[in-house]
């Protein structure tokens, strides 16, 4: 079986097992920045985007993916050129092991694409379903609180897939 | 312990009030130039991008890679009669079925517990066993081309038992009666106080002066609390994972989560019988570690992989081996007595523990140690101090190194026994404990009344005054407004604590640095950065050293072909040990460059400094910069010199760091449902090498010993096996669960430690528990004493 995605604006086609979750088919194409930490959508570290809703890809059958465009936190920004979230999380000491990091920027990008201005309460309840056993939330609340703030005041800083949209 | 004044001269010998410590390792805040700086980490962007390689990545180097699955008991207690696995080894992608009895599946004993030579943890394991002692233990391992068909391999194995009686309450297991778990001849390197017989597995005792003495007098109350703390999972996001295979000279590697390469290396060699030579071990990125990784827990069953089917071999623990089949905090039951006088003068002080190790001993004695060297020298002003553990067995999941290792199950005791007898005598809580906690200058006896694992030790500094104050004022101590709601009452709490830096006399760190021509630098260091920041700290200290910024240094760890030996990512130790080795080395190529420079600007050594990338002369404002010197010492016409230089550090010192906790609840009297409004900890670490990530390291710890308070922990059935197999069964405080955490770093200057650094990963994490359970009693007057804390157990006390 195959299926046809659009990965980070790029179409692949990748051959499937008929019972393998969507992170694993990316992470045998190359995409291991979908990491995995529960075996089954519970911890969010594997969340992507999935035609625009974030989706756990692990928690998600490679199959139901079919013909959908599927955006990584690769989509986001690269090490020269980082978006406005990750720049955020690495000025704020956000990043300790960093495992359940890509998950969480892709929740913040969501977020943020919806409410320009969240609370902080609004940013916990947005991560709650990422799992992080290094930092406590303290300064992943701080580091996407802040990233509104950059974003609202230089929104041209994320050229990335949020802003497109 | 003998308390003779003949040791404490010996003592104060070694561990003299002065230090000897190098002039330019003092500086004040504003002569810093990398230390001390928020300095961004140096891994972060590759990880924030994705791009950063955890062990599992790895397997994309291969063109085909085995995959695992692990067969593990099905009953608490037995030896394997028979394995039945013609069915697995006939379907199609199977490469392998290890059993016991296979070439491969090395006999001798060993013990997971990545600690120094000879291990003090029994050897009591073997890499797949016939005698299982709980639910998980490894019996059988399916090698296959894949996962799926590994996994569906292994459930056809049918592994036919005999079955034998079995314990899982640490109380019964003590007792001769009991189902007995190990024979004699089934471990080798026993700890002291081993008494099988009973399932004991070690005991420990130590005293200073005489704790019985003060029990008699007529002018004290003696005190006794008892309390019990949940087996706490180490959650690290990423799993358990290992990679192995042999290169292209037939040496075998394997890369893979840990945090002691070092000792990895070391502990497969003999037990595979291996040359140390022949192994390399290369840590990656790796996904939290808390402790779980200090023990080479699943490498030696991806080596058998991997040499029985000559090819590279990936196993990675399932989520549901993580919670009952890896390592887990050791659940204790911790009794405090003190000896009091009416007017609060603390005479003695007593802590017993009853530590269940599961089904092996790996960091078992310990462990249970640090229950009372950590928390009780903090009371160095009580002139008696007894400590005392027994360390059992029982049918249940392993457990090992944790975060805190032990100190949380002691500080919950110590620190909540001093808050009952506090309100018992009406005295208030924190000056009761400031009449008696340590201060520079004093002679900890304490930490070292058990001999070994903690040496009698100097205090050279000591933030806890700071601490206090700045927590108190932070959290709002005198001036709690209680809620408008009558059935809610509102209360503070707090506790103290002290851990080490490193183990006394038993740590080793080595780091070597090498100029480039263009005035970079390359360091290689032996210490494991588990996420913590090791590597961003490590390049800091030696940029200040050497005058240049961060980021000119670029830095390799922790891979045992490459970098310099270190004891690995434990006991608080990174910083201080393996950062003191980087000091030294950029010292010594500090000299090197004051050399050539000297020769180059035709100065004395002594009117040079360093700074900026260059070495200026301190009057007539000429310089070189490094890369000058690089150019000229590798491509000069006269003299060449690789500039490079190694450190290696060792010492028989490991100063506290200090933490004051503050914890404001509300409680609902009516349903017991609780809301911790904020928690504060304040810590003395010394001198922060990056305060960023100083904060972070705070921060987790302290969420992780709310969990401690609040969660279940890895609950356990009947049959001794964990009933939690994901994390949504569970009680990881997720974002919105956590409450509001404030880190307050106290600056003290540690002489001792790479720029007055001392440890800060661990003291955080002791002391949510007594604090929280202060708070309670302060809001609404009940003591929970058995952790967990939660509505229902509130509730039921509110109730009695």
């Amino acid at each position: 079986m195959h299926v046809e995605l659009t990965i980070n604006d790029s179409p692949r086609a990748l051959f499937v097992d008929e019972s393998e979750s969507l992170a694993t088919a990316l992470r045998r194409a190359g995409h291991t920045e979908v990491l995995c930490g529960c075996d089954g959508g519970t911890c969010g570290v594997s969340k992507v985007f999935v035609d625009d809703e974030v989706r756990m890809a692990c928690g998600m059958d490679a199959l139901e993916a079919d013909g959908s465009t599927i955006r990584t936190v690769q989509s986001l920004g690269t090490q020269g050129a980082l978006h406005p979230i990750q720049q955020a999380f690495v000025d704020h000491h956000a990043v300790q092991c960093g495992f359940c990091i890509p998950g969480m920027i892709i929740e913040a990008a969501a977020l943020l694409a919806e409410n320009p201005d969240p609370s902080p309460e609004t940013v916990r309840a947005a991560i709650d379903d990422t799992l992080c056993r290094c930092t406590g939330y303290q300064k992943p609340v701080r580091a996407i609180l802040d990233a509104a703030e950059r974003l609202r005041t230089q929104p041209e800083a994320a050229d990335g897939v949020i802003a497109d949209e | 312990m003998n308390n003779s004044a003949d040791s404490s001269a010996e003592a104060a010998e070694v561990h003299p009030l002065e230090w000897d410590e190098p002039e330019d390792n003092r500086k004040p805040p504003e002569d810093r130039s990398s230390v001390s700086n928020r300095v961004e980490k140096v891994d972060d962007t590759k990880l924030v991008t994705g791009e950063a390689r955890y062990t599992a990545d790895f397997v994309h180097d291969f063109r085909s890679v085995g995959r695992v699955s692990v067969v593990r008991s099905e009953i608490p207690h037995g030896r394997v009669l028979d394995i039945d696995r013609s069915t697995a080894e006939s379907i199609d992608g199977v490469w392998a079925v290890l059993t016991p009895d296979s070439d491969v599946v090395p006999e001798s004993l060993y013990t997971s517990a990545g600690q120094s030579y000879p291990e003090p943890s029994p050897w009591d394991m073997h890499v797949l066993h016939e005698h299982v002692r709980y639910v998980g233990d490894p019996v059988c391992a399916v090698v296959a081309a894949d996962q799926p068909t590994a996994d569906r391999a292994a459930e056809t194995i049918d592994v036919s038992y005999e079955e034998y009686d079995h314990v899982v309450d640490p109380d019964a297991a003590f007792s001769s009666d009991a189902p007995q778990l190990f024979e004699p001849d089934e471990v080798a390197n026993e700890i002291v106080g081993h008494d099988y017989d009973r399932n004991r597995m070690a005991h420990i005792e130590g005293e200073l002066g005489s704790v019985s003495s003060a029990f008699e007098r007529d002018d004290c109350v003696v005190h006794e609390t008892e309390w019990e703390t949940i087996r706490q999972s180490h959650a690290n996001v990423e799993k358990h994972t290992a990679l192995a295979y042999a290169d292209e000279d037939d040496r075998h590697v394997l890369i893979t989560s840990t945090q002691v390469p070092h000792h990895t290396r070391r502990q497969l060699a003999h037990l595979f019988d291996i040359p140390i030579r022949d192994i390399r071990v290369k840590k990656p990125r790796v996904g939290g570690g808390f402790g779980g990784k200090q023990a080479m827990v699943i490498e030696p069953i991806a080596l058998a992989c991997s040499l029985a089917v000559d090819r590279p071999v990936l196993y990675e623990a399932s989520r549901s081996e993580e919670f009952g089949a890896m390592r887990s905090r050791h659940p204790m039951r911790v009794r405090a007595r003190s000896a009091v006088t009416e007017d609060g003068s603390i005479e003695a002080l007593e802590l017993y523990a009853l530590s269940n190790t599961g089904a092996y001993g790996s960091h078992g004695m310990t462990v249970a140690g640090n229950v009372g060297s950590k928390p009780l020298p903090l009371y160095s002003k009580v002139p008696n101090v007894r400590f005392e553990a027994d360390i059992v067995h029982t049918n249940t999941p392993q457990t090992g190194a944790m975060r805190g290792y032990g100190a949380p199950q002691g500080t919950l005791a110590l620190e909540g026994h001093l808050d009952v007898v506090a309100r018992d005598l009406d005295l208030d809580p924190i000056a009761f404990r400031q009449a008696h906690y340590m201060e520079v200058g004093d002679l900890d006896e304490i930490a070292g009344m058990m001999g070994g694992e903690g040496a009698e030790r100097r205090i050279r500094s000591c933030g806890l005054d700071e601490c206090i104050e700045r927590g108190k004022a932070a959290i709002g101590w005198d001036e709690i407004e209680q809620p408008d709601d009558p059935d809610c009452h509102r209360g503070v709490g707090m506790a103290l604590s002290a851990q080490g830096t490193g183990v006394a006399g038993d740590e080793l760190g080595g780091a070597q640095l090498m100029l480039n021509e263009d005035g970079s630098f390359h360091l290689h260091v032996g210490g494991v950065d588990i996420g913590t920041g090791a590597d961003t700290a490590f390049v800091q200290i030696a940029a200040e050293t050497l005058g240049c910024s961060p980021e000119k240094i670029v830095i390799k760890s922790s891979d045992t072909d490459v970098t310099p030996f270190d004891y690995g990512a434990y006991a608080s130790s990174t910083t201080y040990i393996s950062g003191m080795a980087v000091r030294k080395a950029a010292a010594k190529v500090r000299e090197r460059l004051f050399e050539w420079a000297s020769r180059m600007l035709d100065a004395p050594i002594g009117s040079l400094i360093a700074a900026d990338d260059r070495i200026h002369h301190e009057t007539t404002g000429e310089s070189v910069t490094f890369e000058d010197i690089g150019y000229e010492s590798m491509y000069g016409e006269d003299d060449r010199e690789h500039i490079m230089a190694t450190g290696s550090h060792s010492t028989d010192e490991s100063p506290p760091p200090f933490a004051a906790q503050f914890a404001d609840v509300t409680v609902d009297t009516t349903t017991g449902e609780f809301t911790v409004n904020q928690l504060v900890v304040a810590v003395d670490c010394g001198v922060a090498i990056n305060p960023g990530m100083a904060e972070g390291q705070i921060e987790g710890a302290n969420h992780m010993s709310y969990e401690l308070a609040v969660s279940d922990g890895i609950a356990v059935g009947a049959d001794g096996a964990a009933t939690v197999e994901s994390f949504d069964e569970y009680g990881l405080p997720s974002a919105t669960e956590t409450p509001p955490i404030e880190a307050i770093l106290v600056e003290t200057h540690e002489p001792t430690g790479p720029y007055g650094a001392k440890s800060v990963a661990e003291v955080p994490t002791n002391t949510v528990p007594p604090a929280l359970s202060d708070a309670i009693a302060d809001a609404v007057g009940v003591r929970i004493r058995s952790m967990p804390i939660t509505p229902a157990t509130l509730r039921d006390k509110l109730t009695e």
